[in-house]
C-alpha cells in the first residue's frame, strides 16, 4: 500500500523526486562527483599530520572522498547501464527548461542583491518621536530587489508590487531590529 | 519539573511559544514549505533572543509546522510537508464529500494526541536512554553519526539510496572545512580567514531548504485551485475516541521512528497509514484511500508524535532524529545548549523545562490551528509569485544574523544554488544537513577512538558490543538500500513503454 501511495503522490516540496535521474544526467554527476573525490583524498593527504597517522586531520577527509568516490563509480556504472538499456525519463518528469531559465535569471537576481547589499552598505541614524531608527542599505536595497522580483514573477499592478515590498521590508526592519535587536545586512 | 512549568507560565514564554506555533503552522500549511525550512530560517530570528525564549520559539515553530501541513493536504490537495502526503490521500477525499471541517478537525485532534504521546513517550524513555547513553564512547558516537547520515540518505532517496548516501557524503565533506578541533591544522581553508571557522551550518540549512526552494517553485507556473469553503470546523473527539487504539498504536510507531537517527516524520506517516490499513476492520478497510477518519487519525498521529521520538536521541545523544531536529540542535547550539548523554550535568532542569515547553507547545498548537485555517485560507489564495519572493529577504537576514557576516550570506547563496542543482540532478537534500551537523562528531570520535584503539587486535576492538552493533546496522542500512537501488532499477519501464 504504501509503495503504491508513494507511486501515485508526489509531494510538491524538497524531497520531491529524488531518485533516478536521466542517464546523461546521473553520468554527468558521477563524473564531477569523481574528480571532486579525488580532488578531496589528493588534499587530505597533504595536508600536515602534527601527531600520529591516527590522529592526522586528513583522516576522515580521505575517508569521505575515498568512499564517495566509490559511490559515485557505483552511480556512473548504474547511469551507463541504464543508458545502454535504453531506459529514458518519463516525460512528466522531464525538465522544463524554460523555468531552468527563470530560476537562473532568479539567482542572479538574488546574487545581484546581496552583492549590492555589501558593497552599498551605509547606515544613517535618526529617531521618529523620540524612538532612535537606522536606515542602512538594506532597506532601499530590499524594496527595489523585491518589487523586481514580484514584478517579474506575479505581473500584476505595480502599485501593488511596491506596496507588498515596502511593506514587507518595513515589517522585517521592525521585527529584527526592534523586536530582537538584530542588525540588518546593509550597515556597518 | 513542576519549576519548569512555574517558570514557562511567563507571559513572554508563553507568547513567545504561541508566536513560534502559529508561524510553524502558516509555514508548513504553505504548499512546498516544510517544516526544516521554518526552523532554517526562524533560528535567524530566535538569534536574538534569551535561551528560553528561543527554546520555546523553536518548539513551538517544530509542533505548529508539523500539523501545518495538513491544511494545505486536506484543503488543495496539496501536502503543505512531505509527511502529510497520507492525509491529503484520506483528507481531501473528504473535504470533496464537504467533510473539509471535519477532516480538519480529526487532523487537529489527532495531531494533540500524537503530539501528547510522543511527549509522554520521551519523558519515559529520555531516563533509560540518558543512562545507556553514557556508556557510549568515542567509537560508539562515531558509529552512531554514520548511522543518522545513512539512515537519512536510505530514506530521503526512495528508489535511489545511494543518492541519499552522496548526499550524505557532501555534507560532511563541507563540514570539514576549517580548522580541526584536535590539532587546529586549518583543512580545505584556502588561506581564507573566512573558513578558518568553518562554514555555518546555519547558512548552508537556510540555503538548501530555503533559497533552494525558492529557486525550485518560484519559476514554476503551476498553481493550485483555492477552496471557497472550509465548512464548520469540529472536534470530532467521539469518533476519535473510536480509533483510540489506532491513536495510540500509530503514535508509539511515529515516536520510535523519530528516535532512529535520520528518520523523519514522513517515513512514520506512510508506515503508520499501511499498518493501519492492514490492521483496519474490513468496513473500514474499505473506505481507506477514499477518505478514512481511520486513515486520517493514523498518519497525524504517527508525524506529530515523531517530534516528541526525535528529540530523544537529539537530547539523549546530541544526534538528530531528522533534519527538522537537526535544525533544532543548531539552534540549541546558537545558544550555547550542550546536549548529549551529560546535558542533566551540563544543563540541570533544562530537560524538564524543554519538556514542559513541548506540552505548552503542543496545547497551544490545538488552540491556534482552530483559529489559523481561516487565515491560512487567505493565504493560499495569495499568489505565489508574490508570496515566495518575501522569503527571500528572511533567508538573507537569517544566514547573516548568526555572526552578522556577509559571508554567511553568500554560504547561503551559494547553498541555494547547489540545493537547486541537487534537484535537477535529483538528489535529495535532507542528508546533507545530517551530514554537516554530524561530520564534526563523527570525526573528531573517530580519531579519538582509533587512539584509544591503539594496540588493540580487532576481536579486542569487536568485543565492544554496543559498537559492534551499530557497526552491524550500518551494514544493514548499507545492503538493504543496494537491494532497493537494484530492484527499482530492474522495475524501471523499458525503452518501450516510453514515447
Amino acid at each position: 500500500m504504501a509503495d503504491a501511495v508513494n507511486q501515485e503522490v508526489k509531494f510538491d516540496g524538497e524531497e520531491a523526486g529524488a531518485g533516478h535521474a536521466a542517464p546523461g544526467l546521473d553520468l554527468f554527476a558521477a563524473g564531477f562527483l569523481i574528480v571532486l573525490s579525488v580532488v578531496v583524498m589528493v588534499a587530505s593527504w597533504m595536508l600536515p599530520v602534527p601527531g600520529e597517522l591516527r590522529t592526522a586531520p586528513g583522516l576522515l577527509p580521505f575517508l569521505a572522498g575515498a568512499s564517495l568516490c566509490g559511490m559515485a563509480v557505483l552511480l556512473g556504472h548504474s547511469a551507463l547501464k541504464r543508458r545502454r538499456a535504453g531506459i529514458v525519463m518519463d516525460p512528466s518528469e522531464a525538465r522544463n527548461s524554460a523555468e531552468d531559465r527563470r530560476a537562473a535569471v532568479l539567482a542572479a537576481t538574488v546574487a545581484a542583491y546581496i552583492l549590492t547589499l555589501q558593497f552599498l552598505a551605509f547606515q544613517v541614524f535618526f529617531t521618529i518621536a523620540g524612538v532612535p531608527f537606522v536606515l542602512s542599505a538594506f532597506e532601499p536595497v530590499t524594496v527595489l530587489a523585491l518589487s523586481a522580483i514580484i514584478h517579474v514573477s506575479w505581473r500584476g499592478p505595480l502599485w501593488i508590487t511596491v506596496a507588498v515590498s515596502v511593506g514587507w521590508t518595513f515589517l522585517l526592519t521592525l521585527v529584527f531590529q526592534k523586536l530582537f535587536y538584530i542588525p540588518l545586512p546593509g550597515g556597518f | 519539573m513542576f519549576d519548569a512549568f512555574v517558570q514557562l507560565m511567563a507571559p513572554s514564554l508563553l507568547i513567545i511559544t504561541l508566536a513560534g506555533v502559529c508561524l510553524g503552522i502558516i509555514w508548513g500549511a504553505l504548499p512546498g514549505l516544510s517544516t526544516t525550512m521554518a526552523m532554517g530560517l526562524l533560528i535567524g530570528m530566535s538569534a536574538g533572543m534569551s535561551q528560553d525564549l528561543a527554546i520555546c520559539f523553536m518548539l513551538g515553530v517544530y509542533t505548529g509546522s508539523v500539523f501545518g501541513g495538513a491544511i494545505s493536504a486536506v484543503l488543495i490537495n496539496i501536502p503543505g510537508t512531505p509527511d502529510a502526503v497520507p492525509t491529503m490521500i484520506e483528507g481531501h477525499q473528504l473535504a470533496q464529500r464537504g467533510e473539509g471541517g471535519q477532516a480538519l478537525g480529526m487532523a487537529i485532534a489527532a495531531s494533540f494526541v500524537g503530539g501528547m504521546v510522543g511527549i509522554i513517550l520521551l519523558i519515559a524513555f529520555i531516563p533509560l536512554l540518558l543512562t545507556f547513553a553514557l556508556n557510549f564512547r568515542s567509537w560508539e558516537m562515531f558509529w552512531l553519526a554514520v548511522i543518522g547520515i545513512m539512515v537519512s540518505g536510505s530514506m530521503a532517496a526512495g528508489s535511489m539510496p545511494l543518492k541519499g548516501w552522496i548526499a550524505g557524503w557532501l555534507g560532511i565533506l563541507v563540514a570539514l572545512v576549517g580548522l580541526d578541533a584536535i590539532h587546529a591544522v586549518p583543512r580545505f581553508t584556502f588561506d581564507s580567514w573566512n573558513l578558518y571557522d568553518g562554514i555555518s551550518y546555519i547558512a548552508v540549512l537556510i540555503g538548501l531548504f530555503g533559497l533552494a526552494e525558492i529557486f525550485r517553485t518560484l519559476p514554476s507556473k503551476n498553481a493550485p485551485t483555492i477552496p471557497s469553503d472550509v465548512g464548520r470546523i469540529v472536534p470530532p473527539f467521539k469518533t476519535l475516541l473510536r480509533f483510540a487504539p489506532s491513536a495510540v498504536r500509530s503514535g508509539v510507531m511515529g515516536t520510535l521512528i523519530g528516535a532512529i537517527p535520520g528518520a523523519g516524520a514522513n517515513v512514520a506517516s506512510f508506515l503508520a497509514y499501511d499498518v493501519g490499513r492492514r490492521r483496519a476492520k474490513p468496513e473500514e478497510q474499505a473506505k481507506w484511500g477514499k477518505g478514512s477518519y481511520e486513515a486520517l487519525v493514523c498518519c497525524e498521529t504517527a508525524n506529530n508524535a515523531n517530534i516528541g521520538g526525535s528529540m530523544l536521541p537529539t537530547l539523549a545523544l546530541g544526534i538528530p532524529g531528522n533534519a527538522a531536529a537537526a535544525a533544532l540542535l543548531a539552534a540549541l547550539t546558537l545558544k550555547n545548549v550542550n546536549v548529549g548523554p551529560t546535558i542533566e550535568i551540563d544543563q540541570p532542569g533544562l530537560i524538564y523545562f524543554i519538556y514542559g515547553a513541548l506540552i505548552i507547545a503542543n496545547f497551544m498548537m490545538y488552540l491556534a490551528a482552530f483559529a489559523l485555517i481561516a487565515p491560512c485560507v487567505k493565504l493560499f489564495s495569495l499568489p505565489r509569485g508574490i508570496l515566495m519572493p518575501l522569503i527571500i529577504p528572511v533567508c538573507v537576514i537569517g544566514a547573516y544574523s548568526v555572526k552578522l557576516s556577509m559571508f554567511d550570506v553568500w554560504v547561503m547563496f551559494a547553498s541555494g544554488v547547489v540545493g537547486w542543482l541537487l534537484t535537477v540532478f535529483r538528489f535529495p537534500v535532507a542528508p546533507i544537513v545530517l551530514g554537516v551537523i554530524l561530520a564534526p562528531l563523527a570525526d573528531e570520535n573517530l580519531r579519538r577512538s582509533l587512539m584509544v584503539f591503539e594496540d588493540q587486535s580487532l576481536s579486542a576492538i569487536l568485543s565492544n558490543w554496543i559498537g559492534t552493533i551499530l557497526m552491524g546496522f550500518v551494514l544493514f542500512v548499507v545492503v538493504e538500500g543496494v537491494l532497493r537501488g537494484l530492484r527499482s532499477m530492474r522495475e524501471e519501464p523499458a525503452p518501450s513503454a516510453a514515447p
